[in-house]
């Protein structure tokens, strides 16, 4: 006898929450930015949630303090005279050169004890003569191999001002390249891995820490913003006083201060923490939610009917405040990932997991970031950042515009 | 239509608005004419969505974005210099509103600018219009405010917010004939009030009409201010005219089913009545009104004809109009009754 | 303050020998100062702020390892002297009385607080907290003021036609751009001015833009500092005015909608007034007056995410001072970095519940209530 309500149930249920997804994008879509937002989270999910687990994290250093450009991939430069060494197997022995960015100590670690390594500057077209000297050494048969970053060896000879010296690579200089991998999407890091494998597998955890930093933010202000309200009085009184409390300590400097005395040992606990930190601007603005919804006409109907209050604020107040706290649960996960990704790029948070705000940190402390044709490193992850905010807002205007009659256009 | 009479300072003629919606056109009002005299208070009677306020708001030209005038005019007379208030300029418009015709909104409690007092609203309206002595304004104003029966010196130097509600829609009328406009138009003034405010309003209304002899437009559903106060009365249905008359001939003599209806179903203390009735029914749908007569599905005199040909505003006595094929079963009617 | 409050006069009655009344009349002058909106406001934030400093009071307590023990550890291995002497030296520059209880610590250091004094660093001993403070504290408060005020007047200016023509291109296009200044965080616009502008295309030097001012130029009122200190500001000014002024364009636009639908602006124009004096006295200010409330309150945040942003552009303001003293753990310098903000941010409320009733006449009535 019981089984068969529940069994209904267990039907309906996943049915009616298609019927009101279906519903809501469906009402979604009338509103054009939002639903390019709402498109484009599902894009972010689809990248970060499902593509890690066919793409590889390239975690393998191949050079060190080399940033590759957009589209890079390592090119193997050899003399005319010897196209048959197309691979650093192949040039066993020999001297290499390797296009380095900062001159210091690098080395291709596996190949270290086969071959012979000759370094030079990294240079771009606007710093000088690096890759032209290189090539001339090349040219010159001074070195065996030339190991370049860059999908720009061909423009650098080409466009090699001085003709004598285009002249000397065009005659002499062939890139052999086939045993080097395919080019690499967005460029490589400081240490030649693959900057795009890194993008994939970067933004799970930024973005499942934001989600509980901003699920907590919003449960702990949904339930005692709503309790305020209801209650009134000394209950009120405190949530509110203690909310305006929280709210004069600078909460970024106070998460900061945190990060110094506590080690968080994963970015999970960052989130929590987090949560627990920006929930006072949000109980204000749920607060008064309520307090409006309790005076409007259906809710004084339901008191006045002797409705009990559980029946109120679950049948009557939640339900009209659903499309307002999600507007808020987005908004709350905007800031929980402003705060987590600021932590990291000061680098107070734990860089155990290599996420978006982890490579805008190396990419500064690394100096990619002042170079042109390495910032794809911090570059990629700024932009990935940026765009998923900009996703979130449009989302979640869309859904105020849409779902909120206040707001919507009387034509 | 006739040559305007120099009598006549604002004739509205054929006018139609229409409300482009999602849903549809709404015909919000349907070839009103009427014409108002210098000195004369009209009344526009009828229930909530007739058409009364969007006829008002047409006056002064303050439609919603959403209305489109399809035809008619406004032509507006003075000093024997006739202007179609729907063909002003920008500029003619501004000055048009407020010097020539001011209106007194529906619920004066917002009608005042928050955040500045009272008499730099009084001032606000009075340089708009070229009239920028600070001292002149001040003593025309408080003179107003005095006639509005309110203590002059305080309420001018007064926040919005300081005054009560009753004294809000006063200051209003105030500010209203600030400039001495030729016609007033009043949107239900005393609706929202108390009664002794009402009454309150309703006298001073009477008294500064006799003074300042202006014209009045009102809009009301209230028609014991429309008895107390009109000298003609139009009751409108479904965005037209369906009687106007002088204030005992619709009163007494009603000749529409919609008037009688309005009529009867407010207590009245000079006719104490049994049984207050209620019309029927609920106002039509102007995206798709009814057949014929527009009142005919509430009307208990309808008949094959109602529903099939609009009945014309024809004259009955005197400037007595009414739209019905019915008229004389109506008062055949009341007199058994009686 | 204090002087706002009530006259005693209105207490006519003759003082009564009767015990309650007496301590009624000994709590009379402080209703009296709790019933004064001023100086209620002003106890308010007198209170917030005592709070505050006895949170970061346990904060510091709570961090591991004591940084007395850090510091003498440390002398005692540079110097070679006996852990007593190095003991007492660190205590007495820390100006803690060893042989004191928590308790007495956090009274000795109320004390000290009331006279303004912060107590020295740990780190560089002699120098004295509040100085640091003063040396840093105005770079930030001229950047991030400059780029509040700034991104304020452009999205008043901004938010209203897009409450004008709602749903019009402009309105559109102005909204999308609202959601890329409101989403993306302010240090992230700040790295993309430095990759795009500074780096790509080299419109300016980002290296020679680092600290506050140019090396070697002295400070004071000389055009040559003051041309080098706005160049400095320039970058960080712009991140914070690119990064708020969405938010500011879009409560503009709420709130400007809001007021459109008033009576008294649709009465306004009735009255045949200048469409100038509505859109100036009517429809802005009314619909500006909410968003300096906001202004306040979004002071806070952007003071301390000002910290990011002043270490991306390596501008040398309290986020520098702050997160310089976080690496060398200089805990002392920590404490009063907090509490000057936290002070800033409870002043900055308290100032603009104040100065609110100037702008809003309904509500200079029931503050005095």
């Amino acid at each position: 006898m019981a089984g068969s309500p529940m069994l209904k149930l267990l039907v309906s249920l996943p049915l009616d929450l298609l019927r009101g997804l279906y519903r809501f994008v469906h009402r979604l879509s009338t509103n054009k930015p939002g639903f390019v937002g709402f498109l484009g989270l599902l894009l972010y999910f689809f990248v970060t949630f499902i593509m890690p687990d066919f793409v590889e994290f390239d975690n393998e250093p191949k050079l060190d303090q080399i940033a590759g450009p957009i589209g890079s991939r390592i090119q193997l430069a050899v003399h005319r005279d010897n196209p048959q060494w197309d691979s650093l197997e192949a040039l066993a022995g020999k001297t290499v050169g390797v296009v380095d960015q900062t001159g210091g100590p690098s080395f291709i670690e596996p190949w270290r004890d086969t071959l012979a390594i000759e370094k030079y500057r990294w240079t771009s077209r606007r710093q000088g003569p690096g890759i032209p000297a290189a090539l001339t050494d090349l040219a010159n048969k001074e070195i065996d191999g030339l190991l370049i970053f860059s999908k720009t060896v061909n423009q650098v000879i080409v466009e090699q001002e001085d003709a004598e010296l285009r002249q000397l690579f065009q005659d002499n200089v062939i890139i052999s390249n086939s045993t080097l991998g395919p080019p690499h999407l967005l460029g490589t890091d400081t240490q030649g891995r693959d900057i795009a494998s890194h993008m994939v597998h970067g933004g799970q955890i930024l973005i499942l820490t934001a989600l509980i930093g901003g699920v907590i933010a919003t449960m702990i202000a949904l339930f005692f913003g709503s309790l305020s309200a209801l209650a009134g009085g000394f209950i009120d009184k405190f949530f509110t006083a203690l909310a305006n409390l929280f709210l004069a300590i600078p909460q970024f400097i106070l998460l900061v201060v945190l990060a110094g005395i506590i080690r968080f040992d994963s970015t999970l606990y960052l989130g929590v923490i987090i949560g627990l930190l920006i929930w006072p601007a949000l109980l204000r603005a749920i607060r008064a939610q309520v307090l409006s919804l309790r005076e409007r006409d259906f809710v004084e109907a339901a008191r006045s009917l002797g409705l009990s209050m559980n029946h109120i604020i679950f049948r009557e107040i939640l339900p009209n405040m659903s499309s307002y706290v999600l507007i808020n649960l987005i908004f709350s996960i905007t800031i929980a990932m402003y705060f987590q990704i600021g932590l990291v790029v000061l680098g107070l948070a734990p860089i155990s997991d290599y996420t978006w705000g982890v490579m805008i940190y190396f990419g500064r402390s690394r100096g990619t970031l002042y170079n042109p044709d390495g910032a794809s490193m911090a570059l990629s992850p700024v932009l990935a950042i940026a765009l998923f905010q900009v996703c979130l807002v449009l989302f979640a205007r869309a859904v105020e515009e849409v779902f909120d009659p206040r707001l919507r256009s009387a034509g | 239509m006739s040559a305007m009479s120099p009598e006549t300072i604002l004739r509205v003629d054929e006018l139609s608005i229409v409300y482009r919606t999602d849903r549809g056109d709404v015909r919000a009002t349907n070839d009103i004419s009427f014409d108002l005299k210098r000195g004369e208070a009209m009344a526009l009677i009828g229930e909530s969505g007739s058409g009364k306020t969007t006829i008002s708001l047409a006056l002064i030209r303050k439609l919603p974005k959403n209305a489109v005038v399809t035809s008619g005019q406004i032509l507006y007379q003075h000093d024997s210099n006739v202007q179609d208030v729907l063909g002003l300029s920008r500029r003619q418009l501004r000055s048009f509103r407020w010097n020539d015709c001011a209106m007194v909104f529906q619920g004066a409690q917002n009608a005042f600018n928050p955040v500045l007092k009272i008499r730099k609203q009084f001032e606000d309206t009075a340089r708009a219009h070229g009239w920028a002595d600070k001292t002149a304004i001040r003593k025309r104003a408080l003179s107003l405010l005095e006639l509005v029966r309110l203590d002059p010196e305080r309420v001018y130097d007064s926040f919005p917010h300081e005054l009560s509600g009753g004294m809000k829609q006063r200051t209003l009328l105030a500010l209203g004939v600030l400039l001495s406009p030729q016609v007033v138009i009043l949107d239900e003034p005393t609706t929202a009030l108390d009664i002794l405010t009402q009454r309150a309003i309703i006298d001073v209304l009477n008294d500064m009409q006799r003074k300042l002899q202006f014209s009045i437009i009102f809009i009301s559903h209230d028609l014991s201010l429309a008895a107390e106060m009109a000298d003609t009365v139009a009751t409108v249905y479904a965005g037209e005219i369906v009687e106007i008359g002088g204030v005992d001939e619709i009163f007494y003599r009603s000749l529409h089913p919609y008037t009688y209806g309005l009529l009867t179903s407010v207590p009245t203390l000079e006719h104490a009545q049994d049984v207050l009735q209620s019309i029927p029914g609920s106002p039509p749908n102007l995206i798709a009104p009814p057949s014929g007569c527009k009142f005919h599905p509430r009307c208990s005199f309808a008949s094959d004809q109602c529903q099939v040909d609009s009945p014309p505003l024809q004259l009955d006595i005197g400037s007595h109009l009414a739209a019905c094929w019915h008229k004389d079963r109506l008062l055949a009617s009341r007199k058994e009754d009686a | 303050m204090l002087h706002d409050q009530q006259p005693l006069a209105t207490d006519q009655q003759p003082p009564a020998p009767n015990l309650s009344l007496m301590t009624a009349r000994l709590y009379d002058p402080l209703l009296k100062v709790y019933r004064n909106y001023t100086a209620r406001v002003f106890l308010q934030a007198i209170i917030t702020i005592w709070v505050v400093m006895t949170l970061t009071f346990v904060l510091v307590r709570l961090m591991p390892g004591n940084p007395v023990d850090v510091l003498v550890e440390q002398i005692l291995t540079a110097e070679g002297i006996s852990y007593q002497e190095a003991y007492d030296r660190i205590a007495a520059s820390f100006n803690i009385d060893k042989d004191a209880t928590p308790l007495d610590q956090y009274l000795q250091w109320l004390g000290d607080l009331l006279r303004l004094d912060l107590g020295t660093s740990i780190t560089s001993p002699g120098t004295k907290v509040i100085d640091e403070i003063a040396r840093f504290l105005p770079w930030t408060v001229f950047a991030v003021g400059t780029g509040l005020l700034i991104s304020f007047v452009l999205g008043i200016f901004a938010g209203m036609p897009m409450a004008y023509y709602r749903g019009s291109k402009l309105d559109h296009i102005l909204s999308f751009f609202s959601s890329f200044s409101t989403g993306v965080p302010n240090y992230i616009w700040g790295l993309l001015i430095i990759i795009g502008p500074g780096i790509s295309w080299r419109w300016f030097d980002i290296g020679a833009l680092r600290g506050t001012y140019d090396v070697g130029l002295t400070p004071g009122v000389n055009a040559e500092f003051i041309l080098s200190a706005l160049e400095h500001a320039a970058l960080p000014v712009f991140t914070y005015i690119i990064a708020i002024l969405g938010t500011w364009m879009l409560s503009m636009k709420s709130s400007t909608t809001g007021v459109l639908n008033e009576d008294y602006v649709n009465v306004a124009e009735a009255r045949g007034l200048k469409e100038r004096t509505v859109i100036s006295s009517y429809v802005g200010r009314n619909a500006a007056l909410p968003l300096f409330t906001q202004l306040t309150i979004s002071i806070g945040f952007v003071l301390s995410s000002g910290v990011v942003v002043e270490e991306i552009f390596v501008y040398w303001g309290i986020g520098h001072l702050l997160f310089q003293s976080i690496t060398v753990r200089d805990y002392t310098t920590l404490q009063g970095v907090v509490l000057l903000l936290t002070a800033v941010i409870v002043f900055s409320n308290l100032f603009a519940d104040l100065t609110y009733g100037l702008l809003d006449p309904r509500v200079r009535v029931s503050g005095e209530k």
